[in-house]
């Protein structure tokens, strides 16, 4: 029994070795021959830790496919890998898309870390990546090949203290997330734009951290109430963020609460309540003012495609819906599936006018977004005040 | 007479053996077979073998229940980190708080990083293992758990060396398979000496009854932390490896979680066995990009099955390993080595002698 057994699972392996490269052999003919098919990888953590957002990232690209199936008169195939939020996944997935595939683009990640790790292998092999919603600037650094429909935490930390400083603040607290790039990132450039705009090195009366998990932030809070800032920025995960909120406001404090796009999560107002009402975030895009013609049919579309699966549409699917278009576009104007002639069209792509705004490429790769939605929370509901155009 | 014939007939076809995976990873290495993807995979399954190699020395053949693999490979993989990437790229990359002055200038070459990083998770274990490996079994893995998460989180804080959150990039990678191979080659050969020494013999001594084995003379303590610190080593190695591999690290790679993948390998493979250990490391690697196709969405005659979706594969190869446990209650090997008779066994129907001792998985 255990030898047949064993023999059997033997031959199982074995077969679907051979299934894996009798496929590879069709598609390597494909990429060579008549293919009627352009070919562009998805790579998105599906599973594990980054599994949500990645879903939600991956329907904004699936929606843009159904939209516009086709360039340069084929249809557009996406090969969808997931890489588990896993970096050694992440780097076999790309190396699969690139190798076995033969993808022309690749679109992802969400989550910077999976990014960067498979940043190299990307440039290496010479094929167009688009970020989504990667917002890690090392994504993109020293990578010619790396491009993002995003706007960086730098913009946005900017952002977030231009406004602190119009609503008439002067001094600022700041809480991060230890062990968390985006939260380290984003209240790191915060921090610099805050001292810079207001000329004073003492503007941030308080700096403090906190560790992954953690529930309790009454020792952090007292603290930053006895320096009685007039702003609290606190970037943080969706989990974490009501948490800070709801405890802030029982301490008594009163000064207004920010954070950054995470903090577009029904899950937020959910937790935090009445507490949540006056807290003020940054996002990429708001479907009650849509900024382009695109962004419009975008809205009234996707509502129609989510049925109520969602009260709002998150902001990652409207990056990876415009991350879909840019590298359409983009092989539309190369003419060509060439990974090379395509790179060069998209740092070439000039005014797009995507669902997130009008896009432009830095030399970096970064889109040069000059806007981004501020919205506040009123009556259990996300409200949209401002769209703050930096240059 | 017959004897000694057999006993090359056997020398031979190991020969005949050794020559045909050279002779493959020479055909991949030169890009005549396979393509990136598959040199990528088989250099990752390399670095888990040698891991799980490492991890089996200390859980499997000294009986020492320690779950801090992933701390140790964490040290391994920074130290390469910060010692290898060009000076002039690493402004790029603190670019919120500068690197300290102390190791900002220093740049090693790979191999003198990798040993380094080795000797410093060799280092740290002997530190650590002097306390900790006075507990037993249970305590033992908690403490060691515990000891891998301190790890990652001074990682985490040690801003100005480590980058702390943000990570490190731009790691130089290895142009040749035969680092992988060559250095996973190497690490089963010392560990199968060290074994089979009067060393190894004390290990497994301990394992079976260390009350016994003191009262035969064996330094109980000595050879814990010989173990340990031999098995830190390793893992600090195939830390440094997986960090050229990727090319990047940042804390988050270095969860507790990461250890469990070592585990899975090794009571797969058999605790005992380095055969079985390096086995169960490409059956696992290997199998979990095989099952990559469950993930694809599935279409029968014009319906798509629901359960063809992205996580499915996980369903599948959870369900074999099951099969596996359940079938196989020592894992593939038991705590035997694989051999010619063995294979010759199998094939011929021959029952194996049963295996009574109660190794295996706990």
């Amino acid at each position: 029994m255990k030898r047949l057994l064993s023999l059997f699972l033997c031959l199982i392996m074995v077969i679907s070795l051979f299934t894996g490269c009798t496929k590879k052999e069709e598609t390597s003919g494909d990429a060579a021959g008549s293919s009627d098919v352009i070919k562009i990888g998805v790579f998105e953590p599906l599973t594990g830790e980054n599994g949500g957002g990645g879903l939600q990232e991956l329907d904004g690209i699936k929606y843009a496919n159904k939209m516009y199936p086709e360039v340069l008169g084929k249809k557009i195939e996406l090969v969808i890998v997931d890489n588990k939020s896993d970096k050694g996944e992440a780097t076999t997935a790309v190396t699969r898309l690139i190798e076995k595939d033969k993808v022309v683009a690749i679109i992802g990640s969400y989550g910077s870390g999976v990014s960067i790790a498979a940043g190299d292998i990307i440039k290496n092999a010479k094929i167009p990546a688009m970020g989504a919603s990667c917002t890690n600037p090392m994504v993109t650094q020293g990578n010619e090949f790396y491009f993002r429909a995003c706007f960086l935490d730098p913009f946005q930390g900017r952002v977030m203290a231009n406004y602190a400083l119009q609503q008439g603040a002067k001094t600022a607290a700041v809480i991060m997330q230890n062990g968390d790039d985006y939260s380290v990132g984003l209240g790191n450039f915060f921090i610099d734009a805050f001292k810079e705009l207001t000329g004073d090195e003492k503007s941030i009366v308080d700096v403090s951290e906190f560790q992954v998990n953690d529930t309790d932030f009454n020792a952090i809070l007292t603290n930053i109430k006895a320096k009685n800032p007039d702003v609290i920025f606190a970037p943080s995960s969706a989990t974490t963020a009501p948490l800070i909120i709801k405890q802030a406001r029982a301490l008594g404090i009163e000064c207004p609460i920010m954070g950054g796009d995470t903090w577009e999560n029904p899950a937020v107002i959910d937790v935090a309540g009445d507490d949540a009402e006056g807290i003020v975030l940054s996002t990429f895009f708001d479907e009650n003012d849509p900024a382009t013609e695109e962004a419009k049919t975008f809205v009234t579309g996707y509502k129609a495609e989510l049925a109520g699966k969602e009260p709002i549409i998150p902001a990652v699917a409207a990056l990876g819906y415009d991350a879909y278009l840019l590298v359409r576009n983009a092989i539309e104007r190369a003419g060509s599936t060439d990974g090379v002639a395509i790179r060069n069209a998209i740092a070439a792509t000039k005014d797009f006018e995507g669902v997130t705004g009008v896009i432009n490429f830095t030399e970096e790769g970064d889109a040069d977004k000059n806007i981004a939605v501020i919205k506040t929370v009123k009556d259990g509901q996300f409200v949209y005040i401002d769209t703050v155009e930096v240059k | 007479m017959m004897k000694i014939e057999k006993k090359e007939n056997n020398l031979l076809k190991n020969a005949v053996l050794i020559l045909i995976f050279a002779a493959i990873i020479v055909l991949l290495d030169l890009d005549i077979i396979g393509d990136n993807y598959v040199r990528r995979v088989l250099n990752l399954a390399a670095i888990y073998a040698i891991v799980s190699v490492s991890m089996n020395l200390v859980n499997g053949f000294t009986g020492l229940f320690s779950l801090g693999q992933a701390g140790f490979m964490a040290i391994g993989a920074y130290t390469v980190a910060v010692f290898t990437v060009p000076v002039e790229a690493r402004k790029a990359i603190f670019y919120i708080v500068p690197q300290s002055p102390l190791v900002a200038n220093i740049e090693l070459p790979f191999f003198v990083a990798l040993i380094l990083g080795g000797l410093l998770a060799a280092l740290v274990a002997i530190l650590i293992g002097m306390p900790v490996l006075r507990l037993k079994s249970d305590y033992l893995a908690i403490a060691t758990l515990g000891f891998s998460e301190i790890i990652r989180i001074v990682f985490t804080n040690m801003k100005t060396i480590t980058n702390g959150a943000l990570g490190i990039k731009s790691i130089p990678q290895m142009p040749t398979m035969w680092v992988f191979f060559g250095a996973m080659i190497i690490s089963v050969i010392l560990i199968v000496l060290l074994i089979n020494s009067s060393y190894g013999r004390a290990f497994k001594a301990i394992r079976e009854d260390d009350i016994a084995a003191e009262a035969m003379g064996i330094n109980l303590f000595k050879h814990k932390v010989l173990s340990f610190a031999i098995g830190a080593f390793f893992a600090g190695i195939g830390g440094g490896l997986l960090a050229s591999l990727l090319g990047t690290v940042d804390p988050k790679q270095f969860y507790f979680t990461m250890t469990y993948n070592f585990l899975l390998i090794i009571v797969l493979g058999g605790m005992g066995s380095i055969s079985g250990t390096v086995i169960a490391s490409f059956v696992v690697t290997v199998g979990l990009e095989v099952l990559r196709f469950f993930d694809d969405s599935l279409v029968l005659f014009g319906y798509e099955v629901p359960i063809f979706r992205a996580g499915f594969r996980m369903v599948i190869f959870s369900i074999l390993l099951m099969i596996l446990v359940l079938f196989f209650r020592n894992g593939l090997m038991g705590q035997k080595e694989l051999s010619w008779k063995m294979v010759g066994d199998f094939f011929n129907g021959k029952k194996s002698p049963k295996n009574n001792r109660k190794g295996g998985a706990a």
